[in-house]
């Protein structure tokens, strides 16, 4: 099954995103923040990244720019709170976007539509 | 002007990164769009000028390698402009926001400028080479692409079927919608009812600005050559709108000009076309004004009249302030400023650049003398290419390129 980077500052919104992807079976492996996302994508060699944007340190545009630097195919799924990113030319770059709800439908059906593709 | 919102809605990009081997040695030490040309020019003075007789008044220039000379040229020349009021010339040097790598290719060097657009929200981008020679209405471009509710805009000129293989190679129907592109085919497409030309792509784009950040965007995800001519427009003619715009030229001359600055031999028939009578490429037009940097230096100066013997002179040429022609002869030339020629010497059919000294009974034809070269009395160029070859480049037409910082000593020059 696939591995999926999610990348999320809220502990408890980590925590929901894990248990319910690890549920569905895919292997999950977790970072804090945008930089923490960088060191864990060599480490562990996700297959998919899930991307909160707005975050402390480096942000989720900052962090996603830097991983298609090193590996211009990994897919990445911006996951956030605020639709207005979405007119930022910078987050065009990801697979997609998906606004945050309590309800992951949208979500995961996102992620099996993006690994499906490659 | 009519049409003024289409340039205020419009931000010019000219790619000023090119490496420019091929003008070697000439870009030794300078981007190519840098490179002198026609006296007192640089070769990207021509496109910025585009840009301001068009009302373009937003330009980026994306510089890369070798950048010094054109930052300071675009200092000197170009930083006239007013940010307050949104109008600017600006060089951007990469930014390695997104890689830390030079510019992999035309597509690659907006992608990793996509930030600056976002910055600038224009509603057009119009995409331009740093190393071309032509006068172009832009605004008529601009015009053209919104009335045939254009995505992509390319402007395109007729080139002999010959020449095709340089270029990309559109095929357009009635309408001039693009149905074909082939970049640098080995057999290029006529133009229907022209069986000996074929029309060229000029490598001068006008995107809608979302149109161009989505397809940037996609083709950096992609094993590609990250190149609009390569990558991008083959394979989106067939999904959105891409207009071939046919080159209209200001110059207004009998044949259109535009000229890819891209060899040595191309560099030297480039400057050769100013000097004639009735030039090719016409400096002298008042209603598309070409701008640059001059510093300040006294009028050029020909000096010594001796029936018989030392006279200075100068014919179908161009002299550039600062120039004295104290007692040589010079002719089918261009003369930088500060240009020194003495007594019974013959310069012809060359170009010579800034503060070049040219010392007494020298003999210069078919070559092309960088800033600063000192050559010494008795000094021979271009009347023997065997010995020539052994100290300078010569290109496969026979001109002699001197490079910047030769040795002024006898012994070298003699030898």
């Amino acid at each position: 099954m696939a591995k999926i980077l999610v990348v999320e500052d809220d502990p408890n919104q980590r925590l929901l995103y894990e248990e319910e992807l690890k549920n569905d079976g895919y292997e999950v492996v977790t970072a804090r923040d945008g930089r923490e996302a960088l060191e864990m994508v060599d480490k562990a060699r996700p297959d998919l990244v899930v991307m909160d944007i707005s975050m402390p340190g480096m942000d989720g545009i900052e962090s996603m720019s830097r991983m298609l630097s090193q590996d211009h195919k990994l897919p990445i799924i911006l996951n956030t709170a605020y639709a207005t990113y979405k007119e930022s030319f910078r987050a065009w770059s990801a697979d997609a976007y998906v606004v945050k709800s309590s309800d992951l439908t949208e979500l995961k059906s996102t992620i099996k539509r993006v690994l499906g593709a490659r | 002007m009519r049409d003024q919102h289409l340039t205020k809605d419009a931000l010019a990009i000219i790619l000023g990164g090119g490496q420019g081997e091929r003008l070697y040695p000439l870009t030794r030490d300078r981007a190519k769009p840098a490179v002198p040309f026609g006296g007192t020019y640089r070769i990207i003075d021509f496109t910025l000028s585009n840009c301001i007789n068009s009302g373009i008044r937003r330009v980026y220039v994306l510089t890369q390698y070798k950048s010094i000379s054109l930052d300071r040229h675009l200092r000197l020349a170009w930083d006239r402009f007013n940010e307050e009021v949104g109008e600017f010339v600006v060089p951007i040097p990469p930014q390695q926001r997104i890689g830390e790598r030079w510019y992999l290719g035309t597509a690659d060097a907006i992608y990793q400028n996509i930030y600056t657009l976002e910055q600038e929200r224009p509603k057009y981008v119009v995409i331009l080479a740093g190393d071309h020679l032509y006068k172009m209405n832009y605004l008529e471009m601009l015009q053209f692409h919104v009335a045939k509710g254009a995505e992509i805009t390319v402007a395109c000129v007729e080139v002999p079927l010959a020449d095709g293989n340089r270029f990309g190679v559109l095929s357009a129907d009635d309408n001039l919608r693009i149905r074909g592109f082939d970049e640098k085919p080995a057999n290029p497409k006529p133009m229907p009812g022209h069986s000996d030309l074929c029309l060229a792509s000029m490598g001068i784009y006008i995107f809608e600005t979302r149109t161009l950040v989505r397809l940037v965007t996609e083709d950096a995800k992609r094993d590609s050559a990250h190149d609009f001519g390569k990558s991008i427009l083959p394979s989106v003619m067939n999904e959105r709108p891409v207009f071939a715009y046919p080159f209209k030229d200001e110059n207004r001359k009998a044949m259109k000009y535009w000229r890819d600055i891209g060899t040595l031999d191309a560099y030297y028939q480039a400057n050769m076309d100013l000097i004639s009578v009735d030039p090719e490429f016409n400096l002298y037009d008042q209603g598309w004004p070409i701008r640059t940097y001059q510093r300040q230096s006294p009028p050029a100066k020909f000096v010594f009249d001796e029936r018989g013997g030392r006279i200075g002179i100068a014919t179908n040429s161009i002299v550039s302030n600062g120039c004295i022609v104290a007692g040589g002869h010079v002719s089918r030339s261009v003369l930088s400023p500060g240009v020194q020629v003495e007594g019974y010497s013959e310069v012809e059919d060359s170009i010579i650049m800034d503060n070049v000294h040219i010392s007494h009974d020298c003999r210069i034809r078919r070559a092309i003398v960088d800033k600063e070269v000192i050559i010494p009395p008795h000094s021979r160029v271009g009347y023997d290419l065997e010995s020539d070859r052994k100290k300078f480049t010569v290109t496969e037409s026979g001109i002699v390129v001197i490079p910047k910082g030769v040795p002024p000593s006898e012994e070298f020059w003699h030898s």
